[in-house]
C-alpha cells in the first residue's frame, strides 16, 4: 500500500464504516478497497482472535446456490482471510461441510463428524451463533411448509428451530430478504407461499418469522446474488462489535432492513452508472451491444439502491450495465415483478406510484432537460 | 435388509435423497433418488415477455447460470426466427461465457465438492492397515482434499492443500467471466439476436490473463505433466487405444519411480489427476499399474443392464469457422461438443429430440407422460400426500422422468466425451467393457469431467485470442413483434449435462408454455410409468455401499460408496426441481422512485 492509502486507512481507524454517511463511505471502499478498510480494524482483529470465535450456521432452503457461489468470490476479505483473521467458524454449511444426513432405519446414524443433521442440531443446541439463511422459506401448500423437506423435516421446521436459538439473523440474498423469484408472480404463487425471513415481498407482516411468532434481530443483504461485499463486510462488522445488534440496528437498516450504507435510501445505481453520461446527454441504445444509456432497453437502475455502480462486481471488473444489460434491481423487496418486464421502459408498466416519467420526458426537450426531469420525479415524491 | 437414507445429500447444488435397501453384505438392492423442493419456475413465465427467459430462467440455478441463460437465449433466437443470422462474434462470446463457467463448476465440483469424500475415514481404515503404500495413499488423500471445519476422532482436520489452492482459481474463472459477461453468479449478456455487450481489446487481454493464471495452478496442482503433452497425446490422440496407452505408460513411469519410496507427492510427479486417475480405479491402478491397493470406483455407479440406459449430450459450442448462424436442432457434428446419443452397449445415434418425453408417474404432479414443448407442472398441493419414505412403487420426488425414445438417459460430462468420441474417454469406456465393468462408473464419470477441462481449456485460449474480434458484430435487431404464434427449442449443455428449454408464444408475443429440461433431472429422475429407476438409481443399485469394496466389513452409518456415487454425477437439484412459475396475474408491483 503506498503512502498516501496508508494515511487515509489510518484517518478511518476509529471510524465505524456502517456509521459513515454514504458519501465518505463510498469514498474510503472505492480509494483503499475492501481489504485496506479491514485491515483498519486491525487492532479490534488481534482481540477478536483472543477472544471470540464466532460461528456461522448457514442454512439453504428454496435457492439457487448462487450466494454461496458469490460469498466464494469474495475477495479481500475472501472467504479464507475471514476465517482466520476474523475467526469465523463456518460451523455448518451444506455445500461447503464434510458432512450429510445419515439415516439407518429412520435413526439418524455416526456422530456430528460425518452427520450433518446430528450436527446442525447440536449446534442450535449449543446457540450463540449467526444465523445465515440461503433462500426463501416454503409456507406453502396450507401451511404446513412441505414443499421443502430436508432430512425429515420441513425447512420450515428446521428454520424456527435455528431461529429460535440465534443470537441474530442474516437473511443473504433476495430470496431470504423478501422471497425472490420464488415468491414471483404466477398461477400457483398462493399455493407455494414462499416467505422471506422478515419479509414477503414488501409486506413486513408476513415474513416466515411473524408467522412463527419469533422475535429476532434480522439484517437483510439482498441482491440476486448478494455481493460477496456487502455480506463479508457486514459480517464483519458484527463480529467487530461495530454493529451492535439489536441497538443500532433501527438507525443502520433501511425501512426494509438493509444496511443503509449498501444500499442507500436516496442512492441509486443509475447515479453511478458508467453508462450515466449518454443518459445526462439522451443518448440512449435500442438494440443490445450499444454503448449508450439503456433507459430504452429497460433498464430500472433509477429505481434500483445499491451501490453497485461504485463497488462493481467479480473483483470490481464489471456491472450489468456496464456489460450491456439492463439494471433489473434485484435488491428490491419486489423483485422480479417489480422489474418485469425486464426490456420495456418503466413508464409503460404504471408502477411509478402516480408518477409518470413519460410525460416528464416528453415535455423535456434535450439531455439536461432530462435529467431534470428525473429530478422533478424525485422530488414530487417527496423524497428530496 | 437395512434401510440406509443419506438426507440431505450435501456437497451438492441444492436437496438431494437418497434412500436405499442395502443387504447385510452391504449390497444395495434397491434405491429411490427424490427431489424434496418444489419451487414452480415454469409457471411465472407463462403470459409474460418472453425475452425475460434469459435473465430469469438462469435463477433456477447460481451454479451454472450461464447454462440457463443460453439455453434460453437458443430458445429465444429461434422463436424470434434469427437464429440463422446471429453474428460469428456473438456466438463465441457465448462459446467463452459458456467455457469458463463450465471449467469453474467442474474445478468446484471436482475439488469443494468432490473431493471431500476422498478424506473419509472409511480410507483410511481400508488403507492404513496395508503397509506403507496404504498408509502414504492416505496421506495425499487427507492432506489434499480434507474439507474446511474438518474433524476425525474430535481432532480437526487441516483443510487440504489442494482444495484451499482451488477456491482462489474458482474465484479467478468467475472474474473472467464476469469481464465479458457483467457479473457472477447471473451473468447478463445472453440475449436474443447476440451478445449484449462488445468485449474491448483490453477485456481480451484481461481474460487471457485470467486464463495463464489458472492454467499455472493446472500444472502446480491437477497435472503435472506438461499440459499441452497430455493433449497431444489423450485429446488429439489419433485413436481411443493410443489415448489409453499414453496415460497408462506415463502413470507406469511414476508407479516405477515412486513405488519404493512410497512418495506420492506432487513433488514426485503425482499431480490430482494423476494420483486419482491411478488410485481411483482397479482396473488401471491393480490390473495394468500393478499398484497393490485401489479405491475400486470403477467397480461402483455402473449400469447392469445396458439396455435400460443411455448418454445423450445435445451438443454445444459453436463453431466459429462455420461463421454467423446455427441450426437449434444442433444437427451432429454441427457444434464443437457434437450432439449425440450413445447406447448403453456403446452404439452411436443421431439425436431427435423428438424423442424426448417426461413421465410423472412417481412424482408429485398430476398429468401425464408428455413431450417437453407440451409440458405441464400442475404439483400437487395435499401436504398429507408429499411422503418420501412410500418405497418404489409410490410417488416419492419432485423430480419428473424424462426418458430419450423411453429410456432413461445419463446427461453430463461422461456422455459428451463419448458423443464426441473423445479419445482418452472413449478409450477408457471400451476397455472397461472388455474387462466386465460398465463402461460407466464414478470412476469414469470423474476422469470424462477431469478430461472436460483439460479439452475446454485448450479450445478457449482459442476462442479468446484468435476467434473473438473486439471490432466484430454482436447482435442482430430484435424486437417484440418478432415473437407472435411462435415456437423455439434451446438445445445446449450445462456444466452437469444436457439442457433444454422449450418456450412458445401466442398473438400478443406472451409466453403461453415455457419448459426446461435439465440435467439432473435427466440423472436424478425416479421411476417412469414403467417402473424402470432413473440413472442415479440403477447406479447406486448393485453397489456396495462402503469403501473399497466394504474391504473393513460392512458399516451402515458410513456408507461412503452411497455419497460418491451420488456425487459423481454432481447433482444440481435446483435445476431439477426448477419449476417456477412465469405466468402472471402480473399485478402492478410498486418500484420505489427516489
Amino acid at each position: 500500500m503506498n503512502t498516501g492509502k496508508k494515511n487515509f486507512a489510518h484517518t478511518l481507524e476509529s471510524m465505524d464504516f456502517l456509521k459513515m454517511d454514504r458519501r465518505t463511505f463510498l469514498k474510503a471502499v472505492g480509494a483503499v478497497g475492501a481489504t485496506a478498510f479491514l485491515g483498519t480494524y486491525k487492532t479490534e482483529i488481534v482481540s477478536a482472535l483472543e477472544f471470540a470465535e464466532t460461528k456461522i450456521v448457514w442454512l439453504h432452503g428454496a435457492e439457487c446456490t448462487g450466494c454461496s457461489e458469490s460469498l466464494l468470490n469474495g475477495g479481500n476479505p475472501d472467504i479464507v482471510q475471514a476465517i482466520t483473521k476474523l475467526n469465523v467458524n463456518i460451523a455448518y454449511h451444506e455445500t461447503l461441510l464434510a458432512q450429510q444426513g445419515i439415516f439407518v432405519d429412520g435413526r439418524a446414524a455416526n456422530t456430528s463428524e460425518l452427520n450433518s443433521e446430528i450436527l446442525v442440531d447440536e449446534l442450535i443446541e449449543e446457540g450463540n451463533y449467526i444465523l445465515v439463511v440461503e433462500g426463501a422459506i416454503a409456507n406453502g401448500p396450507d401451511g404446513s411448509g412441505r414443499y421443502c423437506i430436508i432430512g425429515n423435516r420441513t425447512f420450515k421446521e428446521l428454520f424456527e428451530k435455528a431461529a429460535k436459538n440465534a443470537s441474530a439473523i442474516l437473511a443473504v440474498g433476495t430470496c431470504a430478504a423478501y422471497g425472490g423469484i420464488n415468491c414471483a408472480a404466477s398461477a400457483i404463487e398462493e399455493i407455494t407461499d414462499f416467505r422471506g425471513v422478515d419479509f414477503k415481498k414488501e409486506d413486513q407482516s408476513k415474513g416466515m418469522l411473524q408467522e412463527l411468532g419469533i422475535s429476532k434481530p434480522v439484517i437483510n443483504i439482498p441482491g440476486c446474488p448478494a455481493h460477496p461485499d456487502w455480506i463479508l463486510l457486514t459480517l464483519g462488522a458484527v463480529i467487530l462489535g461495530k454493529i451492535k445488534i439489536p441497538d443500532d440496528l433501527s438507525s443502520l437498516l433501511d425501512k426494509y432492513g438493509r444496511p443503509k450504507v449498501f444500499f442507500p435510501s436516496g442512492h441509486t445505481v443509475h447515479e453511478n452508472c458508467p453508462r450515466r453520461g449518454f443518459y445526462d446527454r439522451g443518448e440512449f441504445d435500442t438494440d443490445i451491444s450499444g454503448d449508450k444509456c439503456l433507459w430504452k432497453l429497460g433498464c430500472k437502475a433509477p429505481y434500483a439502491h445499491a451501490d453497485c455502480g461504485l463497488r462493481k462486481w467479480n473483483g470490481g471488473n464489471s456491472m450489468c450495465t456496464q456489460a450491456g444489460s439492463p439494471c433489473i434491481a434485484c435488491v428490491e423487496p419486489g423483485f422480479p415483478d417489480c422489474a418485469r418486464p425486464l426490456y420495456v421502459e418503466a413508464e409503460d408498466k404504471g408502477v411509478l406510484l402516480g408518477a409518470n416519467i413519460d410525460n416528464v420526458s416528453k415535455a423535456a426537450v434535450g439531455a439536461a432537460a432530462l435529467a431534470a426531469g428525473a429530478h422533478a420525479v424525485r422530488r414530487m415524491k417527496g423524497d428530496e | 435388509m437395512v434401510n440406509v437414507t443419506v438426507d440431505p445429500l450435501t456437497r451438492i447444488e441444492g436437496h438431494l435423497r437418497i434412500s436405499t435397501e442395502v443387504s447385510e453384505a452391504g449390497v444395495i438392492n434397491d434405491a429411490q433418488t427424490s427431489g424434496v423442493l418444489f419451487r414452480g419456475f415454469e409457471r411465472f413465465l407463462q403470459n409474460q415477455d418472453p425475452r425475460d427467459a434469459a435473465l430469469l430462467t438462469q435463477r433456477i440455478c447460481g451454479v451454472c447460470p450461464t447454462s440457463h441463460s443460453l439455453a434460453a437465449a437458443g430458445a429465444l433466437d429461434e422463436l424470434f426466427g434469427v437464429a440463422d443470422t446471429i453474428p460469428k462474434d456473438a456466438l463465441v462470446a457465448r462459446n467463452i461465457n459458456q467455457a469458463l463457467n463450465t471449467i469453474a463448476s467442474h474445478a468446484t465440483h471436482i475439488y469443494v465438492l468432490w473431493g471431500p469424500d476422498l478424506a473419509n475415514p472409511g480410507y483410511r481404515d481400508v488403507l492404513t492397515p496395508l503397509g506403507e503404500t496404504g498408509t502414504s495413499v492416505w496421506k495425499e488423500l487427507v492432506g489434499r482434499f480434507a474439507p474446511i471445519s474438518y474433524k476425525l476422532d474430535g481432532q480437526p482436520v487441516p483443510a487440504g492443500s489442494s482444495y484451499l489452492a482451488a477456491i482462489p482459481e474458482k474465484k479467478r474463472l468467475q472474474e473472467a467471466i464476469a469481464v465479458i459477461g457483467g457479473k457472477m453468479p447471473h451473468q447478463v449478456t445472453s440475449f436474443p439476436g447476440g451478445y449484449t455487450y462488445k468485449p474491448t481489446v483490453g477485456d481480451i487481454t484481461k481474460v487471457s490473463s485470467y486464463y495463464l493464471d489458472v492454467m499455472d495452478f493446472v500444472s502446480n496442482y491437477t497435472l503435472r505433466v506438461p499440459f499441452e503433452t497430455w493433449i497431444e497425446n489423450t485429446y488429439k490422440a489419433s485413436s481411443p487405444t493410443k489415448a489409453l496407452n499414453f496415460v497408462a505408460e506415463h502413470l507406469q513411469g511414476l508407479v516405477d519411480k515412486s513405488l519404493e519410496s512410497n512418495n506420492f507427492t506432487r513433488e514426485a510427479g503425482w499431480g490430482d489427476a494423476e494420483l486419482y486417475t491411478a488410485f481411483g480405479s482397479e482396473l488401471i491402478g491393480e490390473k495394468i499399474l500393478g499398484l497393490p491397493v485401489s479405491l475400486k470406483h470403477d467397480k461402483h455407479g455402473g449400469y447392469s443392464d445396458p439396455s435400460k440406459i443411455s448418454f445423450l449430450a445435445y451438443g454445444a459450442f459453436y463453431k466459429p469457422e462455420a461463421g454467423d448462424g446455427y441450426d437449434p436442432k444442433s444437427p451432429e457434428g454441427a457444434r464443437f461438443q457434437t450432439s449425440g446419443v450413445v447406447t448403453g452397449n456403446l452404439e452411436y445415434q443421431k439425436l431427435n429430440p423428438d424423442l424426448i418425453t417426461e413421465s410423472v408417474a412417481h412424482s408429485f404432479y398430476k398429468g401425464e407422460e408428455l413431450h417437453p414443448s407440451k409440458g405441464v407442472t400442475d404439483p400437487f398441493t395435499d401436504p398429507a400426500e408429499i411422503k418420501f419414505d412410500g418405497g418404489s412403487e409410490s410417488r416419492y420426488s419432485w423430480i419428473k422422468a424424462p426418458r430419450y425414445n423411453g429410456i432413461p438417459a445419463e446427461v453430463g460430462p461422461l456422455a459428451r466425451m463419448l458423443a464426441m468420441k473423445e479419445p482418452l474417454t472413449t478409450g477408457l469406456a471400451l476397455a472397461l467393457k472388455e474387462n466386465g465393468y460398465s463402461p460407466a462408473n464414478t470412476y469414469t464419470r470423474m476422469v470424462a469431467r477431469i478430461q472436460e477441462v483439460a479439452i475446454l481449456a485448450n479450445e478457449l485460449l482459442k476462442w479468446v485470442t484468435v476467434d473473438l474480434d473486439p471490432n466484430g458484430k454482436y447482435a442482430v435487431h430484435t424486437d417484440l413483434s418478432m415473437a407472435k404464434d411462435s415456437e423455439g427449442m434451446g438445445l445446449w449443455e450445462a456444466p452437469r449435462g444436457a439442457l433444454g428449454h422449450w418456450v412458445s408464444t401466442d398473438s400478443n408475443s406472451k409466453v403461453v408454455t415455457y419448459q426446461p429440461v435439465v440435467p439432473s433431472t435427466w440423472n436424478m429422475s425416479p421411476r417412469d410409468g414403467a417402473g424402470v429407476p432413473g440413472p442415479l438409481e440403477q447406479a447406486l443399485i448393485g453397489s456396495k455401499i462402503n469403501a473399497v469394496d466394504n474391504a473393513s466389513g460392512v458399516d451402515y452409518s458410513n456408507p461412503v460408496n452411497i455419497f460418491h456415487i451420488g456425487r459423481s454425477y454432481d447433482p444440481c437439484l435446483a435445476c431439477a426441481v426448477h419449476t417456477i412459475d412465469l405466468s402472471g396475474k402480473n399485478a402492478p408491483r410498486t418500484l420505489k422512485l427516489v
